[in-house]
């Protein structure tokens, strides 16, 4: 029976669907404005024609490719392609910078496939038990885990905290602008209908991101990357040996992934800052996160491949769908006739099945396809002159921004984000915080407004946010992660003492 | 003869350029569909079911495209600045494009859109998770009775028609229950299924995915659900109310008429196609018939109960 | 040299854009009064409280230890001014012309701000047609493939 799935996975036409929609991912992720869901939305009504597992494994051969080719964005051009590489680019575009550039696109490439089959295995032999932890999440779970994510802030301030938290705080308010997404009320657009729509993640992305990197590319003559004298190919020797190195690192990011890949409220750029954050605390001495540390590059690259089969984890056991591509995979399904949700596995499992191992071959497509585009695109941004390399990077953020809503005020906006995200950062009010509070200001804010409703209407406010175990968990996390560093550096600095007297 | 034959020869072309006039609107591409919403919800999925069909049915392709933001508002403050050649159509929602309006000014008024089709509706509905102790409508109201404000309903957002929908029912059954709004209908049904809140306003169509998982007290039907047979309508158990979120397709005003009755034509076209139709119950869906022509009326009627609906909820004044 | 420091850029605009932050969260308590529902009043006052005390501690703190740090360092401001001004323009006149007409602007911008060498016949050939090349391809791509309504 499985291996009967398996075969049908392996025929000629799926192989090459599969390896097709590895490329086009990968090309689709790599361009930030254009996302995967896009990509999916255009591709469905061609899929209707084909077998249902034919189709599906197309759709998610492609989901697969776009998570994995937002890295290359993120290292060489510090903007993430998709938000899922947001953390990519704290130690990517460092190491680029000082001309590793192939080594983290070939590390990149690495731990995607790794995170990647954890989560497809995960969804394979997993998938029922695991969907639970999406409905153990409450409100109350999904606000402290954004807590928990904006912890991050602290070591992304660059040794400022206060400068970090504005930031952070201030990221929070711009993604409160609009039409409040679960109280319908306008909030902070004094009037304008530009600002109605609010702030949207991806086109905030590539302001706060990119522009400010082509701002400083064209102020000053010289190269974008450092490059090495002899540069061959992407170091995949290099790269093997780190990941090796640092197994225990990919294998923890991957099962945080693919858990918080389940979570339908979160998504891949949840997972790889949660997973970022745990790498950095569990760090050795020696490794020094956001100045180019490989293992950053490794927890966010994995963690965000595994949300893929973990998300399809509550997609096609509970039929509700954890990000946008899957919900369109959940349509595409449903015009295919495939009844979704708790049935599923049991009515139309050969074809899930089917599915699952197609999303395998695809990430194991992934490795030398990756490898192989990487060394492209690594290839070409480090070849061409500045003088193209700039307004083509500028082309592509107008009209990646445009795309998202068909919107030119978009890209207005995207642009006062750009050139304002730079004049900050040159006062010491570094991107990333902002980012983050932009992503996680609406969860943080959903889950405590519904925690204290619920609270409130059962008489039980300080149980609801304190007195759930998940909660107790995340939260014990939390502290450790912000306490810890203090505590460490206070027993360095008296150990220096000791020593100097 | 010869006088014969000009005069049929005549009269064809006559014919055939008072066709060619009728018809002039034509499509002469693909079709953008733009659903105001990201995908995976309601208008999603129908819109997805309608694809195949327009594409069988008048051999063009129809591209869906998603313009989220503001809940709708977004998208349909931007419809009226796009070409109305009829390449390009966009969904609506009620009771959205009616209540936003009224509540703020978000850059478009109802009258504004020009909506031609109104093609199915999905019904009211309060479910609670297969294992719940509410067996039945008055489990829940004895319970919300004893203990005012303890049951805890999700829903998709505020001034929604679940929202409007659980105002509705604890004024005419007399509870008080607590509505819990969450991020579309998909947050609030994960909410339930983790047992979250108690139970959830949401629609047929989430007993019709979620199957055996959930069950539904009762739908805000006329009569009851072709796929829920078991499941009674409010009015049955003595709550008169029917309704839920409708939704339809609108073209950017500058549309001429020959356009509009094209396009009304070819959607009615696929809502009566059985195929269609069934497809669509299946998934829980409740069909509906309003062309251009019928639109007016429609729209009165459902402007006058929403509005009264929403003031008397003390949602807009 | 403290003198110096107290009005070198980095001080002074470190102030500034601390005071800007103050005034964003001042502006958005203001904007919260006229919420009608109290659950979407609840997050942008606690982060506007918060954001308010975060900056004012950063004005405080820089204000009473001055240091000369940040600024805008090197690099030439024609250039900068050019990059987004002609980025700017392109949104502007994109609905009026058309997008890849539009799209020159920026391009030409761009490429010109970025431009640092000596510009040679052959230069100015490959560069402005590898332009043209790599413009034709994206607009092909989003237009055609992706079913982008590109003005």
């Amino acid at each position: 029976m499985e291996l009967d799935q398996f075969l049908a996975a392996i025929t000629p036409l799926n192989f090459a669907l599969a390896l097709f929609g590895v490329l086009a991912g990968t090309i689709v992720g790599s361009i930030p404005g254009l996302t995967a869901t896009m990509a999916l939305a255009v591709l469905v009504p061609v899929t209707f024609a084909m077998e249902p597992a034919s189709a599906l494994i197309l759709l998610g051969a492609i989901y697969t490719g776009a998570i994995y080719g937002g890295a290359y964005a993120a290292i060489l051009l510090n903007t993430p392609g998709t938000p899922s590489a947001i953390a990519t680019t704290f130690d990517g575009y460092p190491m680029a910078k000082r001309g590793d550039g192939d080594l983290a696109v070939a590390l990149a490439c690495f731990a995607s496939v790794f995170g990647g089959m954890v989560g497809a295995l995960a969804l394979l032999f997993l998938a029922p038990p695991l969907s639970k932890v999406a409905l153990a999440f409450g409100p109350i779970e999904y606000f402290w885990l954004s807590v928990f994510g904006l912890s991050l802030i602290a070591s992304l301030s660059n040794g400022n905290l206060m400068k970090g938290l504005a930031g952070g705080a201030f990221g929070m308010l711009l993604s409160t602008v609009g039409v409040a997404e679960v109280s319908a009320d306008i909030r902070l657009t004094f009037g304008s209908q530009t600002l109605i729509g609010g702030f949207g993640v991806v086109g905030a992305l590539i302001g706060l991101y990119c522009i400010p990197v082509l701002i400083d590319l064209v102020a000053v003559p010289g190269r974008h990357l450092k490059v090495e004298e002899n540069v061959k190919a992407v170091r995949i020797g290099d790269a093997f040996r780190l990941a090796l190195q640092s197994k225990f690192n990919l294998v923890r990011s991957s099962v945080i992934g693919t858990l918080i890949g389940i979570l339908p409220g979160a998504g891949g750029s949840v997972a790889g800052l949660v997973a970022y954050s745990e790498a950095k605390r569990t760090a050795k001495p020696h490794q020094k996160f956001g100045e180019g540390e490989a293992g950053g590059i490794m927890a966010t690259e994995s963690a965000n491949s595994a949300t893929v089969g973990g998300g399809f984890i509550p997609t096609l056991v509970l039929g509700i769908p954890g990000t946008p591509p899957d919900a369109i995979v959940l349509g595409a399904l449903l015009v295919q006739g495939v009844r979704t949700g708790p049935a599923m596995f049991t009515q139309s499992g050969s074809i899930v099945y089917t599915f699952i191992y197609g999303l395998l071959i695809a990430t194991i497509l992934m490795l030398p396809t990756g490898l192989l585009i990487g060394r492209y695109a690594y290839k070409s941004i480090v070849t061409i002159p500045k003088a193209v390399l700039v307004p083509t990077v500028g082309f592509m953020t107008i009209i990646g921004t445009f795309s998202i809503r068909n919107s030119v005020s978009d890209v207005i906006i995207m642009l006062c984000l750009g050139v304002f995200g730079w004049v900050v950062a040159q006062f010491g009010f570094a991107a990333s915080p902002i980012v983050l509070g932009l992503i996680l200001g609406p969860i943080a804010e959903q889950g405590f407004v519904q925690g204290w409703i619920i609270g409130d209407a059962t008489n039980n406010l300080f149980g609801m946010f304190f007195g759930r175990p998940i909660s107790q968990g995340i939260l014990a996390f939390t502290l450790i992660t912000l306490i810890l560093p203090i505590f460490l550096a206070r027993k360095k600095s008296k150990l220096n003492v000791e020593l100097e007297s | 003869m010869l006088k014969r034959i000009i005069f049929s020869a005549a009269m064809a072309i006559a014919m055939v350029s008072a066709v060619s006039v009728a018809t002039a609107a034509k499509l002469t591409g693909p079709v953008s569909y733009i659903i105001p919403f990201g995908p995976g919800g309601e208008s999603d999925i129908s819109a997805r079911f309608q694809q195949p069909f327009f594409k069988e049915k008048f051999g063009q392709d129809m591209v869906i495209s998603y313009q989220p933001g503001g809940g709708g508002a977004v998208g349909w403050a931007s419809l009226n600045g796009l070409n109305g050649n009829g390449q390009t159509i966009m969904g609506v929602n009620l009771p959205h494009i009616i209540i936003k309006p009224a509540q703020k000014d978000v850059g478009f008024t109802t009258e504004d859109l020009n909506t031609f089709y109104m093609f199915h509706y999905t019904p009211d509905a309060i479910v609670v998770t297969a294992d719940s102790p509410y067996k039945t409508l008055a489990d829940l109201v004895a319970d919300a009775k004893a203990n005012p404000g303890e049951v805890t309903m999700s829903g998709s957002g505020k001034a929604s028609a679940n929202h409007l929908a659980q105002i509705k029912f604890d004024k005419l059954a007399g509870t008080v229950t607590t509505y819990v709004p969450f991020k579309g209908t998909g947050a609030a049904v994960t909410a339930l299924l983790g047992k979250q809140t108690k139970a959830e306003w949401g629609y047929t169509t989430v007993g019709a995915k979620q199957g055996d998982a959930v069950r539904m007290l009762a739908v805000a039907m006329e009569e009851r659900h072709p796929l829920f047979p078991d499941v009674p309508t409010f009015k049955e158990l003595g709550y008169d109310m029917t309704g839920g979120a409708y939704r339809g397709i609108a073209l950017p005003n500058s549309a001429d008429e020959a356009t509009k009755k094209l396009w009304s034509d070819m959607i009615g076209e696929i809502n009566n196609d059985p195929a269609f139709r069934q497809q669509m119950l299946d998934g829980g869906f409740a069909m509906l018939d309003v062309d251009a022509d019928g639109m007016a009326d429609f729209m009165k009627a459902r402007i006058e109960e929403y509005l009264n609906d929403a003031r008397e909820a003390g949602l807009i004044k | 040299m403290n003198r110096s420091t107290a009005r070198s850029q980095g001080q002074l605009g470190s102030l500034i854009v601390s005071a800007m932050f103050v005034l964003a969260g001042a502006v958005t308590l203001y904007d919260t009064l006229s919420y009608t529902d109290r659950d979407s009043r609840v997050f942008p006052q606690t982060v506007a409280i918060i954001l308010i005390v975060c900056a004012s501690i950063s004005f405080i703190m820089r204000f009473i230890k001055p240091t000369g740090e940040g600024g805008f360092g090197q690099g030439i401001w024609w250039r900068r001014v050019l990059l987004i001004s002609t980025m700017v323009l392109t949104c502007l006149v994109m609905p009026i012309v058309g997008f890849l007409p539009a799209g020159i602007i920026a391009f030409a911008g761009g490429l010109i701000a970025a431009m640092h060498d000596r510009w040679t016949l052959p230069n100015i050939l490959i560069y402005w047609g590898a332009g043209g090349i790599i413009m034709l391809v994206f607009y092909t791509l989003f237009k055609f493939v992706l079913n982008v309504p590109l003005p």
